[in-house]
């Protein structure tokens, strides 16, 4: 998607704060909203030369230039009932890379929380991230399956629980070292194309998803943990490491959507706009 | 007159001017109103959104062209236009003829 990081210095010259709102307002591919961004200047510094050539003054050609061509909001509307079609194919290129997006990073976040786990393993042992409930028998067939592959456990619930654990470690960095490759294929599509795929999406589309997905995540898993070791006394390691992953990311497309909006709030208003 | 007794008559009027000879869109504007005798004065930004509509149905096709030390997009008339612009005229003389009679009867 076509957007900016920065706004015109508030002293900038009104046509550079015309193209800065236009900008914000346009939609569509990067070079049709740079062609139109360079038609619109070329018109507005020929319409202000034109202006001053009749005796106006700089500041009242620029303003009648500015006047005459119609508010930000009015043309870039115009633009998008002119030049917005509802191509499917880049609808469908849109989702798919929106779907990668999230799912590449969704699926990275859960490796982490794998290498997470295995930092609170080896800092509280296994039974604190993984473990069956107090109580629970086994029979001699799995036990002795839990203990060829961990030794050195004391009881049958400690190897299960290592058992478990490793489940939980290597299952999740499985699934992180998957995520890279989604997003790194996303990546090289979004290169080989030389498109944002997620161009017609609105500004803090993904962000929003973000936020609310791992955010909401974060706070269920938060309590799922809570409630694993109040009430079973382990395996909250689990739940706690995916909910730290989970907090961060929303944290992150928090910051990211909170700087979407107050950048755009801060450029909204149109000092200088005239809708005719 | 108001820019909405315009609708339906911008996109020939713009291909009767790019028809002269190619230009762009800052002189494409200035000659719709000169031409008009400052009739035909629109918000000039709204232009251009036509502008792009005619180039993407083939009736314009236009070009950057470097002048006065700055890139301008110029447009012209594509073989698809000039066909549409005479079939447009010949649309517009019936018309005007026929609203011309029932007005002239009604005077």
């Amino acid at each position: 998607m076509v957007g900016v990081s920065r706004a015109a210095a508030p002293d900038a010259d009104p046509v550079e704060r015309y193209l800065d709102q236009l900008l914000l307002q346009l939609r569509g591919r990067a070079g049709d909203v740079r062609r139109i961004l360079a038609e619109t200047e070329d018109h507005l510094r020929d319409a202000v030369d034109a202006g001053m050539a009749g005796g106006l003054a700089q500041a009242e050609a620029q303003a009648q230039a500015l006047a005459r061509f119609g508010s930000a909001r009015t043309v870039a509307r115009r633009f998008g009932q002119a030049e917005h079609r509802l191509d499917p194919v880049d609808v469908l290129g849109s989702l798919v890379a929106t779907v990668a997006w999230l799912g590449g990073i969704g699926l990275t976040a859960i490796g982490v929380s794998g290498l997470l786990a295995e930092a609170m393993g080896s800092a509280w042992g296994a039974s604190f991230v993984a473990g069956d409930q107090s109580g629970v028998t086994y029979t001699t067939a799995r036990c002795a399956d839990f203990f060829e592959y961990h030794a050195a456990a004391h009881t049958c619930a400690q190897a299960a629980a290592s058992h478990h654990f490793d489940e939980v470690v290597q299952y999740r960095v499985a699934a992180g070292v998957l995520g890279l490759l989604v997003l790194l294929a996303a990546w090289l599509v979004r290169s080989r194309v030389r498109r944002d795929l997620v161009g017609t999406l609105p500004d803090g589309f993904i962000a929003s998803i973000g936020t609310a997905v791992f955010g909401l995540a974060g706070v269920m898993l938060l309590l799922q943990g809570a409630s694993q070791a109040a009430f079973r006394g382990q395996g909250a390691g689990q739940y706690l490491s995916a909910a730290i992953v989970c907090v961060v990311l929303a944290a992150v497309f928090t910051r990211s959507l909170y700087r979407t909006l107050v950048h755009r709030s801060t450029l909204a208003p149109p000092p200088m706009e005239t809708a005719r | 007159m108001k820019p909405e007794q315009l609708k339906g008559h911008l996109d020939p009027l713009l291909l009767a001017v790019i028809a002269g000879h190619p230009a762009h869109g800052y002189a494409i504007i200035s000659s719709l109103r000169d031409q008009s005798d400052g009739a035909f004065d629109l918000p000039e930004g709204t232009v251009y959104p036509a502008l792009h509509r005619l180039e993407r149905t083939g009736l314009v096709r236009s070009h950057w062209s470097d002048g006065k030390g700055r890139r301008r997009r110029v447009y012209e008339l594509t073989g698809a236009g000039a066909t549409a612009l005479t079939a447009a005229r010949r649309d517009w003389q019936g018309f005007s003829s026929g609203v011309q009679a029932v007005l002239g009867w009604s005077a």
